[in-house]
């Protein structure tokens, strides 16, 4: 385990240099380029908003702004669940004709989702600045936050690297499971259409719902203390609700305990399987 | 004993096989509904091998096609695992068994280098400092800030193979790639093999070029049907080797009743 742990850190130019591939490449040769970062989320904001602000409203104040905080990191959680299972086998080439520790893989995929998750934050925070200065009610209005308002600002860091290593375990576990079993994407992918409903991200567990309904969504959906905590943080302005997030941390540990026994019991007959 | 001590490579009773499919299922529904798919056979390809080799040895594993030789050279690079046995390798590996691993036809030479070279596991200090010797070895020169899907094929080669011998490894492993770019660039890559070779690198080469083999190795390793027929000195196991294969082949070249009596005087003998 040990000995795996200081490979892997042997091998961080390889993991920098597959990040770096993978950020710039992946919009090579589109007109819009880097931009479509940014762009892709925010049309998706746009699709959200419009259907369930105007369709199916539960009265949320400034719903755009309660949407694109937890869809952002949504993005990132559903890349690595719908994406991440084929981050081996897609680098057969590699697999079958090179050394280099296998977790390289899965750890770079779920990095450059992370990354770029980060650039797309930086216009989350320009949004979140901009809306801290209006009012949470129906009509227009202009006001000055008081600078507590920004303090919780500072626990992101503590969700980011939750997220992380949820999303890393989780890979691990999906990509080394796909080499063998290749239906593996198609049902994830059915799988984070449905988990993105049955997490708070366009609608609000309220009033009675809530007492009702709080130990599934907030402690048994690994995302749904997360998500809450980027609503806390970001719409809020209040500091996560820090119960959920040890449930969160605690979903993390076992996916990160799970997924690197399971991939390294996998790891050695990739290449024969592929 | 003191000879053990010294082993940079050795292998222990090593076996490998793999299971061939008639028909893979590679998905859920047909694992479940196309359950006969699923028959395999069990090939061996290795059967109970094991071998030393000495720091800054340089080997030939021949052998005929499928007899193993790469199986062989995937384990000792860990792309493989042996199904019984141990494998011990002390020493930063470099194996030529694929060039230009990882390589983005979008991004510059000088980019792919980094990606490449990191691939065999070196730190970004580490390539910065070997970089120049890339370049001026892959003579790429002004080509190197182009991207490489503008290269020809030599020229990618070339690149590659730059990359590949200046990793500093302790062991090569070279598998019948050495037909890289022009009789000049062959030359240099071989001029710069017997270099290494000089410095005390390790090198395991598979090849089917005898020419090469008994020009280059100093120990020979003959695999026929996963076994080590014969392990010794280059001159003498290649001779066998080629004795044994043309052997075969006149075998193979009689007609059926020279090849009844053949065989029946072999077991007569043996009796």
């Amino acid at each position: 385990m040990n000995h795996s742990i200081r490979e892997i850190l042997d091998y961080r130019q390889m993991i920098v240099g597959l990040v770096h591939r993978d950020l710039r490449g992946r919009y090579r040769g589109s007109i819009l380029g880097f931009l479509w970062t940014f762009v892709n989320p925010l049309l998706q904001l746009l699709v959200y908003t419009l259907i369930f602000g105007l369709l199916f409203n539960q009265g949320i104040p400034k719903f755009y702004l309660y949407v694109f905080v937890g869809l952002i990191p949504w993005l990132f959680f559903s890349a690595c669940l719908t994406g991440g299972c084929s981050s081996v086998l897609d680098q057969q080439g590699l697999v079958t004709k090179m050394y280099f520790p296998r977790e390289v893989l899965p750890i770079s995929y779920v990095t450059s989702q992370f990354f770029n998750m980060l650039y797309c934050f930086v216009i989350v925070i320009a949004v979140y600045i901009f809306a801290s200065f209006t009012a949470f009610t129906d009509n227009f209005q202009w006001v000055i936050p008081s600078p507590n308002f920004y303090l919780p600002l500072t626990s992101l860091p503590l969700l980011f690297i939750i997220q992380f290593f949820m999303c890393l375990g989780m890979t691990l576990f999906t990509s080394a499971i796909t080499v063998y079993v290749r239906d593996v994407k198609h049902i994830l992918s059915i799988i984070s259409m449905l988990w993105m409903f049955a997490t708070p991200l366009m609608w609000k567990l309220e009033g009675d719902r809530f007492a009702k309904w709080e130990w599934l969504f907030m402690y048994v959906n690994p995302m749904g203390g997360l998500i809450d905590g980027y609503h806390c943080i970001l719409y809020g302005g209040t500091w996560p609700n820090f119960t959920y997030l040890l449930a969160s941390t605690g979903w993390a540990i076992l996916a990160m305990v799970v997924g690197s026994l399971v991939f390294s019991k996998a790891k050695k007959r990739f290449a024969e399987e592929m | 004993m003191k000879s053990k001590n010294n082993a940079i490579i050795s292998a222990e009773n090593v076996s490998k096989s793999f299971k061939i499919y008639f028909d893979k299922g590679y998905t859920l529904k047909d694992k479940l509904l196309f359950w006969r798919r699923n028959r395999h056979e069990k090939r061996e390809v290795l059967n109970d091998i094991s071998l030393k080799i000495r720091k800054g040895e340089s080997i030939g594993l021949i052998g005929r096609n499928g007899c193993g030789k790469s199986t062989m050279l995937k384990m000792l690079t860990r792309i493989y695992y042996p199904n019984s046995g141990k494998i011990t390798v002390n020493g930063r590996v470099s194996s030529l068994i694929e060039l230009g691993a990882g390589f983005h036809p979008d991004m510059t030479g000088r980019e792919n280098i980094y990606i490449n070279a990191s691939i065999y596991g070196l730190s970004k200090k580490e390539i910065d400092k070997r970089l120049q010797k890339i370049i001026d070895f892959s003579e790429l020169k002004d080509f190197i800030d182009n991207p490489i899907r503008t290269y020809s094929s030599g020229m990618y080669m070339r690149l590659a193979f730059a990359v590949a011998i200046n990793v500093n490894a302790d062991i090569l492993l070279i598998d019948e790639i050495l037909a890289v770019g022009d009789a000049n660039f062959q030359t240099k890559c071989f001029n710069k093999l017997r270099e290494l070779k000089k410095q005390g690198i390790t090198i395991v080469i598979v090849s089917h070029s005898m020419e090469l083999i008994s020009e280059f190795c100093d120990r020979c390793i003959w695999i026929e049907k996963g076994k080590i027929m014969g392990d010794g000195p280059t001159k003498k196991i290649s001779n066998k080797y080629l004795e044994y294969m043309s052997k075969e082949r006149n075998f193979a070249s009689l007609n059926e009743q020279d090849r009844i009596s053949i065989i029946s005087e072999k077991n007569r003998r043996k009796m």
